[in-house]
């Protein structure tokens, strides 16, 4: 199929780039730091939490929190969310604005590919490059399974938060490269929605609102639940709706570059 | 969708295309076809409408109104249709600087919907013929201009394309490199691959083509088999029509 055709055309020029290697392994580094440091705490804290009855584990305090600094209480390096903020966009914005600087956007439709196969043949791409990054962050808490006690299902409801986080950031990102002419004009401009996204809530919350729609609006709001352990279809919903919405867009602008020409 | 039987049908049939660019008329009210083996030559000065015709006939633009036929089938209405039976070399043959030769090939074979040994035939064929063997793990970004436009030649010719639709084929080649073009262009239309070759030189357009169209000012004003005394018959006609107005 030629929708895989464009996929597996730009998972290649994704991995033959130099920027998604440095930044890829330059964020699992700063992951390994916060790892380290989240064990530091834990170890620190160990004896202090076994009296507790229904304390958090290790589950709670060092692997769902290098997930995010949502529920994170102290001063951290960046989490898996917090890095994507910046990793996402440098990742997606080439995907469209380079096709159309170096010309070779035209060649694409002339394999009488439709706007929206394209733009989901690259967002694919990215969701793969992003799934393999999220899947290395697992193997740091998952490296002590077997010294530990896991809470699975904990861990697999924060893991899928933090997916469909990775996955509108990914939805976006495409979308501005499928608007701007530049890459560095696409990756500023998803640096400011991803971060809009996340904190556009901050206020309410600051006065202590913790309902309404200015807080369902937030992608932190959903991520939270989820990393929380809890699963709610609402919040699924939300995530499929942000990524549908970013990847309709990033279509109609990209349909639109070929009626113009 | 039923494929009329393909000797009877031009393999391209422009029916009264048009299409504005920046709010100016590109091409007006444009009809031409194309038979199986035939070489035409479409010749303009700067901004006669050559480029934006080869995108529509290419696929890459829509026209505002008229129809093309591909292989006697609604080229509009199908646009799936290019996928197989066009090969397009863009003006400056775009590139992504990133990938080496080969994969360049392999990508622009998947999206033609070529897979496994076909694909690989298909490969190593056209970097044989274009002889970019010994270059084929290169990076496309730091091929020179000629290699960069045998490239661009290589992928338009990856899946043996019905119509072959060249801009500025012979841009940057060496004089030895454009003999091997003219011979490639005249074994591929004697296989009857039918092709259009936009140039500014009209060397080239004697030299390969069987036929010759003039655009001037996005309007047809010239459709005719190549005059017997061909260059100084060609270079008035072309002259002619590039000093006046269109009407």
């Amino acid at each position: 199929m030629t929708l895989f055709a464009v996929t597996r055309l730009e998972l290649r020029r994704l991995f033959v780039r130099p920027l998604g290697w440095t930044i890829g392994a330059l964020a699992l580094a700063e992951l390994g730091w916060r790892f380290a440091l989240l064990l530091q705490l834990f170890l620190l804290n160990q004896v202090k939490l076994a009296a507790l009855p229904d304390g958090p584990g290790y589950t709670d305090l060092v692997a769902v929190r290098l997930y995010s600094s949502l529920i994170t209480g102290s001063p951290l390096p960046f989490g898996v969310t917090e890095l994507a903020l910046l990793v996402v966009p440098l990742l997606t914005m080439s995907t469209l604005a380079s096709e159309r600087s170096t010309g070779t956007l035209p060649l694409l439709f002339s394999t009488g590919l439709s706007a929206s196969r394209i733009l989901l043949g690259k967002y694919l791409a990215v969701l793969i490059w992003l799934t393999l990054w999220l899947l290395l962050a697992i193997a740091l808490p998952l490296s002590l399974a077997h010294g530990v006690t896991l809470d699975w299902g904990k861990l697999a409801a924060a893991t899928l938060g933090t997916f469909l986080t990775l996955a509108v950031l990914g939805a976006v990102g495409v979308a501005c490269s499928a608007f701007a002419s530049h890459p560095a004009v696409a990756a500023v401009a998803a640096l400011m929605i991803g971060i809009a996204l996340n904190c556009i809530n901050l206020g309410a919350q600051l006065a202590g609102v913790n309902s309404g729609f200015i807080n369902w609006l937030a992608m932190s709001t959903h991520q939270e639940t989820l990393l929380r352990g809890m699963v709610s279809s609402a919040d699924i919903v939300w995530f499929l709706l942000a990524i549908a919405v970013a990847l309709a867009l990033g279509t109609q602008r990209l349909a639109a570059d070929r009626e113009r020409g | 969708m039923n494929a009329p039987n393909s000797a009877l049908v031009p393999v391209l049939k422009l029916e009264r295309i048009s299409r504005s660019r920046a709010s100016r008329p590109a091409v007006r009210d444009l009809s031409l076809s194309l038979e199986a083996g035939q070489i035409l030559g479409l010749l303009g000065v700067n901004g006669a409408g050559k480029s934006t015709t080869l995108s529509l006939i290419a696929g890459a633009l829509t026209p505002d109104s008229g129809s093309i036929q591909l292989q006697g089938q609604d080229f509009l209405e199908h646009p799936e249709l290019a996928r197989q039976a066009i090969g397009w070399l863009p003006e400056a043959a775009p590139l992504w600087p990133e990938l080496t030769i080969r994969e360049h090939l392999e990508a622009h074979g998947r999206l033609r919907g070529l897979a496994g040994a076909r694909l690989k035939d298909a490969c190593d064929s056209v970097l044989e013929r274009l002889e970019l063997r010994d270059l084929s793990r290169r990076l496309a970004g730091v091929l020179s201009q000629g290699q960069r436009q045998r490239l661009g030649l290589a992928c338009a010719l990856l899946h043996r394309p019905a119509l072959l639709v060249l801009d500025e084929p012979a841009n940057a080649l060496d004089p030895v490199q454009v003999v091997a073009l003219r011979k490639l262009l005249r074994e591929l239309a004697a296989a009857g691959t039918a092709v259009i070759l936009s140039t500014h030189q009209l060397t080239e357009v004697t030299a390969v083509c069987d036929r010759v169209a003039i655009l001037h000012e996005g309007v047809l004003r010239h459709d005719a088999p190549l005059p017997t005394d061909q260059h100084s018959a060609l270079e008035k006609a072309f002259f002619d029509i590039a000093m006046t107005k269109a009407a």
